[in-house]
């Protein structure tokens, strides 16, 4: 055979070539020991001496393409390899995953803005004294303020906060101002188990005290924590209020996030929805607690109702009942 | 409290529709609660804070409206009593009050002649607005002074008591029968109003009923009083009585009203009931000290609201508030009306500057000045938490009350609330498995085959007080699939689920031992030990009402994470490949896996990884024997093991099995 009679051939052989078996006969063929081009190499002592070299790079060049043109055409067929047909459209074996409860997922998204805004998180007992829950926050026994609390109290005496306050006391007895804390937790109150009310309940309240903190203070810091957990373009505004333990006070109300703000059932066609309450720490307070020449500002975010709010649920109930038609609608990955 | 829009406009223009009106107010910090738009009128419901019951009147929202709107009201309450009225004997009446302390005021007026019947439209339809049910002229006349200027009234039957009234606390065991027929026994902390006899009404909260007015009524007496706020709040907490009055006398009522609601009242008796004032009206302290003065200082108010408010605009908005400016500008002195006993201090007044320029009109600023010298807390449970959903749970939360019985089985001190919400429910958990069980079966019921979840949280206990815990149950089934056959969950489930928890946690340091538990059923429970301690069990829970297998599982947080080792340690990754050998033995039945586990692990001189891959109980095997595959990896850091080494350690491990009674099987 000539060689380019072989050349031709066997390129047409390496292409027209359907699976890795077949090239590797194709391989076999032209390339191996017994192959044609072996004998046509073999037969260079047939040739006059001073062809031989050149007859030798030629062969050898057409080895080496070949090689190259089988290796390609290899992999070109490994990657087209057919397997056998399987049902793709079976489900998939599923590892099982739960979620974190709603509240965890808010709660951890409301601590986190905080820290970046400077402030540590505190936490302190449930169980308080009438002293930490109630009198050091300026609200003494006979005040009517208490009725706005209904409050749980156990056999001997003591009682379950209504309010993560007390920890504002309890840092306050440690620590000396200037401070900037959060402390998160349990809360209890007398009220019935209905939509808009639990007797335990997760309270988040902050703490802001140094030299000349003002309600401009207390307004911006509120500001960012509602454009973080609602949006950006969250409108807000801030109604008096009142609380026994803040001296002015305010309420926080942001549009109503279900007409916006046009009015509707949900916001009693007001067009915003109340959120939090807030205020400039009682004198009184700071008095006690032996920093008269200090300001502060204090708030409390009833995480529930954020969480009514920011997830559109109606039912408070649900976040006690542990559905878990209801926890698995919770895939947060902001955490 | 409910006001109807009408009554207002008599008192104040209004030029505001009622939502706008509406908005207004809740821009003052009086909350609307409801807007109920009639045909001809408008009924706001609202809430007034505590510190506001000057609030609880019309004359007092016109007040405030008339202030905000820079208008003037329209209508004054300044009636006098009227100086020559019959002077007549027959009427005698005494009045003695035994405290100032407890009664600062009582003024008492004997009217005569009055005539029962029902109140004219213009008094019986503003009241039923307000939510108040019309009952006759004279009870509708109280209750219509109560309403438009604040000031609680009370009416006595003139001829059914002594012509004594002394108003002192009760004697301990003394009884009244209360206008609504309901008999209650009272103590030296409530004030009353008695005869010479017995007492007629409990002060400032509720009538008696022999005493109080009724269809044959002839001459009445009007009390207009002053009674301690803390005392009648004090009563009518520990009656349950709340009425209009202990409404407003608890909140400190007007002590400035008194002679004009008085005067009000006598007037509206003689328009509506054609009643004469006889004899003299009885005033037991004409004038009382209502003066009020709170310092001011412009700068430091402009400092805590965080605004520079001019001093112009801050003296207009005392003006309108009948704030009195005092002494020089420097160390002013604002005169308080005795209207707004709330403004007791300086910051009382920047709430009303903040109120009137609107807290809109205050700019939000951020950034703070000091460093923060505390440290951040609870970083560690938010890792507990995250790890428990990769390992298949949902997280539950649960209110903290439980049935008493709990503690019984457990054994454990409860702590016992005083005023349950659920009788049932009464002590606060001392666990967390009871509300977590009830949540199971909640889902199973509910067509759920595989529940699982947990909860983190505090238990309560007299002995140990507040404990941090972690709590899971898990129950049902894992589903039939097109790969796999359903099969329940069991112990081993749970135990491998631990194991994966202790090893996020990074414990490495710990031990399983028998579960002494009572809420665990003994055979198919452990308990977890670190560094001796207990931290707490997991397994199937023993409760024989759980009627379905509920597996669980409760820690305390705090001693599980003291097992945590901070750092990790890393240990380099093998570079050689590990040798795998096959062995299964035949043993007795009943003798555990773990001693022949680690009966290897002692025997192999080199690494080894040791796996379980098969149980097998058979007849070939022998009766009560079983037959257990262990895979085994035998690997060296440095090099590739040869046979040699290999065989060595088979042999070693054979021997020492062989000692605990263990033969290869064929
Ligand atoms: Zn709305």
């Amino acid at each position: 055979m000539k060689l380019n009679e072989l050349e031709k051939n066997a390129k047409k052989e390496i292409e027209q070539s359907v699976c890795v078996d077949e090239l590797e006969k194709v391989r076999i063929r032209y390339l191996g020991r017994k192959c044609e081009l072996t004998r046509i190499l073999h037969s260079i002592g047939d040739l006059p001496m001073e062809e031989r070299p050149k007859f030798g790079r030629v062969v050898n060049k057409l080895k080496n393409e070949l090689e190259g043109l089988i290796e390609k055409k290899k992999r070109a067929l490994e990657k087209s390899k057919t397997l056998p047909w399987a049902d793709l459209s079976l489900p998939g074996r599923r590892p099982f995953i739960g979620n974190l409860h709603p509240l965890t997922i808010l709660y951890q998204e409301i601590i986190n803005v905080f820290i970046e805004m400077g402030f540590s998180i505190v936490f302190g007992p449930e169980i308080e004294t009438e002293y930490y829950n109630f009198t050091a926050l300026n609200t003494p026994p006979d005040h009517p303020a208490r009725d706005m609390q209904d409050t749980f109290y156990l056999k001997d005496g003591r009682l379950l906060r209504t309010q993560t306050s007390p920890v504002q006391i309890r840092t306050l007895e440690k620590h000396a101002p200037p401070l900037r804390i959060i402390s998160p937790g349990r809360c209890y109150r007398v009220d019935t188990f209905d939509p808009l009310h639990s007797p335990a309940f997760m309270q988040i309240e902050g703490l802001w005290v140094d030299r000349d903190v003002s309600m401009a203070d207390l307004f911006g810091t509120l500001k960012i924590f509602t454009r973080k957990i609602f949006g950006e373009e969250t409108i807000i505004e801030f109604l008096p209020s009142y609380f026994p333990f803040t001296e002015p006070s305010a309420d926080l109300w942001i549009q109503c996030p279900f007409c916006r703000g046009i009015g509707c059932t949900v916001c009693k066609k007001k067009g915003r929805i109340e959120t939090l309450g807030c205020g400039m720490v009682h004198p009184n307070i700071l008095k006690n607690m032996g920093y008269p020449e200090f300001t502060g500002f204090a708030f409390g975010i009833g995480l529930e109702r954020i969480a009514m709010i920011k997830y559109n649920i109606n039912d408070m109930r649900l976040f006690y009942q542990n559905d878990l038609k209801f926890l698995r609608q919770f895939n947060e990955s902001k955490l | 409290m409910r006001v109807n829009y009408n009554w207002l406009t008599e008192w104040v223009d209004i030029d505001l529709e009622p939502y706008d009106l509406a908005d207004m107010l809740d821009h003052l910090g009086i909350e609307v609660e409801e807007l109920d738009i009639t045909a001809n009128d408008a009924i706001f419901t609202l809430e007034i804070t505590p510190n506001r019951p000057d609030l609880i009147s019309v004359q007092g929202l016109a007040r405030e409206i008339a202030a905000k709107t820079d208008k003037k009201l329209k209508k004054v309450i300044d009636y006098q009593i009227p100086e020559e009225h019959a002077q007549n004997k027959e009427f005698a009446l005494a009045v003695t009050t035994e405290s100032k302390e407890d009664c600062a005021r009582y003024i008492a007026s004997i009217i005569h002649e009055i005539e029962i019947r029902p109140s004219p439209p213009i008094i019986s339809e503003r009241l039923e607005k307000c939510g108040i049910r019309s009952i006759n002229n004279i009870i509708d006349i109280t209750n219509y002074v109560l309403l438009e200027v604040g000031h609680p009234l009370h009416a006595f039957d003139y001829n059914k008591i002594g012509k004594e009234i002394i108003v002192r606390r009760a004697k301990n065991g003394e009884t009244i029968k209360t206008l609504e027929g309901e008999e209650k026994e009272l103590t030296n902390l409530d004030i009353v109003i008695a005869d010479n006899k017995k007492p007629i009404a409990i002060a400032g909260v509720i009538g008696g009923e022999e005493s109080g007015v009724s269809e044959t009524s002839r001459t009445i007496v009007l009390e207009s009083a002053y009674f301690n706020p803390t005392l009648v709040r004090y009563t009518s907490k520990r009656l349950k009585l709340s009425t209009e009055s202990s409404y407003r006398f608890e909140r400190k009522a007007d002590i400035g009203m008194l002679k004009n609601a008085s005067a009000y009242a006598i007037y509206l008796l003689k328009e509506y009931a054609n009643g004469k004032l006889v004899g003299k009206v009885i005033d037991t302290n004409p004038s009382p000290y209502i003066h009020k003065e709170v310092s001011f200082s412009y700068e430091k108010v402009n400092r805590l609201l965080g605004k520079d408010v001019k001093k112009e605009e801050v003296d207009r908005i005392f003006n309108k508030l009948s704030l009195q400016k005092r002494g020089n500008d420097n160390h002013p002195k604002i005169l308080i009306p005795s209207f707004r006993r709330d403004i007791e201090i300086m910051e009382d007044l920047a709430e009303e500057i903040g109120r009137f320029i609107g807290y809109d009109n205050i700019e939000a600023t951020f950034g703070y000045r000091s460093e923060n010298p505390i440290s951040l807390e609870g970083k560690e449970i938010l890792a507990v938490k995250k790890i428990m959903p990769s390992l298949g749970f949902y997280e539950a939360m649960n209110i903290p009350f439980i049935e008493c019985s709990w503690a019984e089985i457990q054994d454990k001190n409860p702590i016992e609330l005083k005023n349950p919400l659920w009788s049932d429910k009464s002590i606060l958990r001392t666990t967390l498995l009871p509300s977590l069980i009830s949540s199971i079966k909640r889902n199973l019921n509910s067509g759920e085959e595989r529940v699982a979840i947990f909860e983190v949280g505090r238990i309560f206990t007299l002995d140990d007080g507040e404990e941090e815990m972690i709590a899971a149950t898990l129950a049902g089934e894992i589903p039939p699939n097109w790969y796999e056959e359903k099969h329940p969950i069991d112990f081993y489930d749970l135990k491998g689920i631990v194991v994966t928890l202790l090893e996020k946690l990074n414990i490495q340091e710990y031990k399983f031992s028998g579960c002494k538990d009572s809420l665990f059923k003994e055979e198919r429970a452990l308990s977890l030990l670190i560094n001796t301690e207990t931290i707490g069990c997991f397994g199937l829970l023993s409760q024989d009402v759980c009627k379905v297998d509920i597996y669980g599982v409760e820690f305390n947080l705090q001693k599980l994470l003291s097992g945590s080792t901070k750092r990790i340690k890393f240990g380099g990754t093998y570079r050689y490949p590990p040798v795998k050998r096959d062995l299964s033995i035949v043993i007795d039945e009943g003798k555990p896996y773990e001693d022949f586990k680690n009966a290897i692990k002692d025997a192999v001189v080199n690494d080894v990884q040791i796996e379980l891959i098969d149980i097998y109980k058979n007849s070939s095997v022998g009766k009560n024997k079983k037959s257990l595959t262990f895979r085994l990896e035998l690997y060296h850091p440095e090099k590739t093991l040869t046979d040699e080494e290999i065989e060595e350690d088979m042999e070693n491990v054979i021997k020492k099995l062989s000692k605990l009674g263990a033969h290869l099987r064929k």
